[in-house]
């Protein structure tokens, strides 16, 4: 508190703090994070907690000032922080719209203008001339989301909002935020649902510990954050074992096509080899290696091992290479991303290693192969 | 304003202009930078902007107040009653010794207590504005001090139905106000701005610290004796320090002074409790805006 009143006074005496060293129990809840977002983009931010996530947000809407660097802003600003903060319980739906449309910055014929169209959106016409403190958590929200979104911003930011509602209301919310697009508004997002995320996204922005850890493309971003969670939760494994330095450890993977070339982008019945380098430290008898294949938005497609295909691997020591083909895979289109462990066992819950960087792909198909996600040989028998 | 969005949007097009393109915001470690207008402009630019808000603001007050109340309005006036009943009991039964007032001491007290409680209650709901309106203020970017401004509202609307009793006593006592009290609005002013200089340091201060509404609970009710509000100004050595030292004294002193004589008694005290509250005001709003956005982490 005390530096917080030295901060004060610096500022208004006009003097800049000397930023080169962090007090005691103070960290950079952002740091060197430096990114720039084109107008008619949608940028999904995704993160572990506490990586920084809403900080970032709230520098973008300027409730927090930064304390290094700066951000340039370009237009009206439409932040999704909390639904409903300016709602008043006591106070009527109707007279909440009136008074959070003015601390939006809406004058009172813009309000007057937009009144139908934000209680059409919010669905809430019965209710209209109820407190709010009566409605349910999901009717508050509706409201404060149809209010936010009717200040027609030139930048949307939102935050965790859209995982209250109900499944209609989060499809409308969707579908609004399809239009803002459309109309070449940019659009910042900041989710843990990454299904949701990577149907609207066109570029994603991974956050650890204030760090812009990846940038680019949903699905390889996706994968570098499931990395980052596999890590996360084997650096705690590790630390709770005994052991020290894993037995054995993956130094590589790759992907390759039929051609043995490496590749990324693939088509449905393409054939796939996923190569997995590896290094023994000490002697180990008979591991299992395990590869995983998930669709972006973590369903769990394929998985297999070593020990179901019988395959034994003998005594190890030091650098070898092992290899999973599919000669036909049946993936439907889609960003996927495949993981790579090394176990002891194939009940083996906690896998001796994992690679560090699971390997995101691309995959295309034709109508041919149908809708879901295996591409299935099947076909139409007409009754005679 | 689709047309002045598109045209802002097309000025801001960077393949029109890439080098001269204007910026709308930027946030650095100094602060927000707006299209590089000086800052007092800025101020009383937003303060306009922003005037539709706190009248809105001042009538969400007001309206939720006394919301789910029985008695209402009715509870706008019981304590300045209340205050004035025991006042003027000792009064009348010669246990306090106050001096004699112009007008009866019915009147002159009510009229105080009055005048104290609009400044008391501006004060107080302003200094407790910033920590009331919860995430509000963390979560939407606007000119936070529309809050503080509104909660004048509130008081002010008080003052207004507190009125009443004291027309009615006025009338019962037969004292007729001079007709200088005419301009007792304009006498208005300079104590709510005192109150909202204030009440604009306050409500940074209790943001960071919460103490500071306890603290001014307490000061605000020592501070009712240290105003000449139930008893006329000292004249005599120490205590004429009161009037001296406290800025709201001289301006509660030439209301009193308007309502029973019509001429102000200390010109020059007032002058300068004027220009006190003035500069204090700007100088609070200017404080404000300049805290504002280093303590919303402590909301």
């Amino acid at each position: 508190m005390l530096y917080g009143v030295r901060d004060v006074a610096c500022d208004m005496l006009g003097m800049t703090r000397h930023l080169s060293c962090l007090r005691r129990d103070e960290f950079w809840a952002i740091n060197d994070a430096s990114f720039e977002v084109k107008r008619g983009e949608c940028v999904g931010l995704i993160g572990p907690n506490g990586a920084g996530k809403s900080t970032l947000l709230k520098l973008i809407n300027g409730v927090t000032l930064p304390d290094q660097g700066s951000l340039r802003i370009f237009g009206r600003i439409g932040a999704l922080l909390e639904l409903g903060a300016g709602f008043h319980p006591m106070l009527t739906g109707r007279e909440n719209i009136h008074l959070s449309g003015a601390i939006l910055g809406l004058g009172k014929y813009e309000i007057a203008k937009k009144f139908d169209s934000i209680v059409d959106f919010s669905g809430l016409e019965e209710f209209i001339d109820t407190p709010v403190k009566q409605y349910s958590s999901g009717m508050y929200v509706r409201l404060g989301f149809a209010v936010a979104v009717s200040i027609d911003p030139d930048i949307l930011i939102i935050d965790e909002s859209m995982a209250v509602g109900d499944a209609a209301f989060r499809k409308r919310c969707l579908d609004q935020i399809n239009a803002f697009i459309q109309a070449g508004k940019t659009i910042i997002v900041v989710t843990h649902n990454l299904q949701e995320i990577e149907k609207i996204a066109q570029r994603m922005l991974l956050l650890d510990h204030g760090i812009v850890r990846a940038d680019g493309r949903p699905a390889e971003v996706i994968a570098s954050y499931m990395n980052l969670l596999n890590t996360r939760i084997l650096l705690r494994e590790e630390f709770g074992s005994a052991t020290g330095e894993p037995a054995i450890e993956i130094t590589q993977m790759e992907l390759r096509g039929g051609d043995g070339a490496p590749k990324s982008y693939f088509r449905s019945h393409d054939e796939l080899r996923v190569i997995i380098g590896f290094k023994a430290h000490r002697s180990i008898v008979n591991p299992v290696f395990r590869v995983q294949i998930f669709r972006s938005d973590g369903l769990f497609c394929h998985g297999m091992n070593t020990e179901r295909h019988g395959v034994e691997c003998g005594e190890i020591l030091g650098d070898g290479k092992i290899i999973l083909r599919y000669p036909d895979l049946c993936l439907l289109g889609g960003d996927y991303w495949i993981r790579a462990a090394v176990l002891s066992s194939q009940y083996d819950e906690l896998p001796i290693h994992q690679m560090a960087t699971s390997i995101g792909i691309h995959v295309e198909s034709e109508m041919i192969d149908g809708a879901g996600v295996f591409a299935m040989p099947c076909e139409w028998i007409t009754a005679a | 304003m689709d047309e002045i969005a598109q045209l802002r949007r097309a000025a801001i097009a960077p393949e029109i202009e890439p080098r001269r393109r204007p910026m709308d915001v930027v946030y650095t470690p100094r602060g927000v930078q707006r299209d590089g207008v000086g800052g007092w402009q800025i101020m009383f630019r937003e303060l306009t902007e922003s005037s539709r808000l706190i009248w809105l603001l001042m009538l969400r007050d007001i309206s939720v107040r006394y919301r789910q109340s029985i008695l209402g309005y009715i509870w706008a006036v019981v304590p300045q009653i209340a205050t004035v009943a025991v006042f003027a009991f000792l009064h009348s039964s010669q246990v306090l010794p106050i001096g004699g007032t112009k007008i009866p001491y019915i009147a002159y007290s009510l009229w105080g207590i009055s005048m104290w409680q609009l400044f008391a209650g501006c004060l107080t709901n302003c200094a407790n504005s910033l920590t009331s309106s919860g995430s509000l203020v963390t979560k939407i970017n606007f000119p936070r001090e529309a809050l503080v401004i509104g909660a004048l509202g509130q008081p002010a609307f008080d003052f207004v139905v507190r009125l009443i009793p004291v027309v009615a006593v006025f009338i019962w006592c037969g004292v007729v106000p001079s007709w200088q009290s005419m301009f007792m609005p304009l006498l208005l002013v300079p104590i709510v701005l005192l109150a909202l200089g204030l009440g604009f340091v306050l409500s940074i201060a209790n943001l960071v610290i919460r103490d500071t509404a306890n603290a001014l609970g307490i000061a605000l009710t020592i501070g009712m004796f240290l105003t000449p509000v139930l008893y006329p100004p000292p004249v005599r050595w120490p205590f004429y320090l009161i009037n001296l030292l406290n800025p709201l004294s001289p301006l509660l002193g030439a209301s009193q002074d308007l309502v029973a004589g019509g001429f102000l008694t200390q010109p020059e005290m007032f002058a300068a409790a004027c220009i006190f509250s003035m500069g204090l005001f700007f100088g609070g709003w200017h404080a404000f805006r300049i805290t504002i956005l280093r303590v919303l982490g402590y909301a």
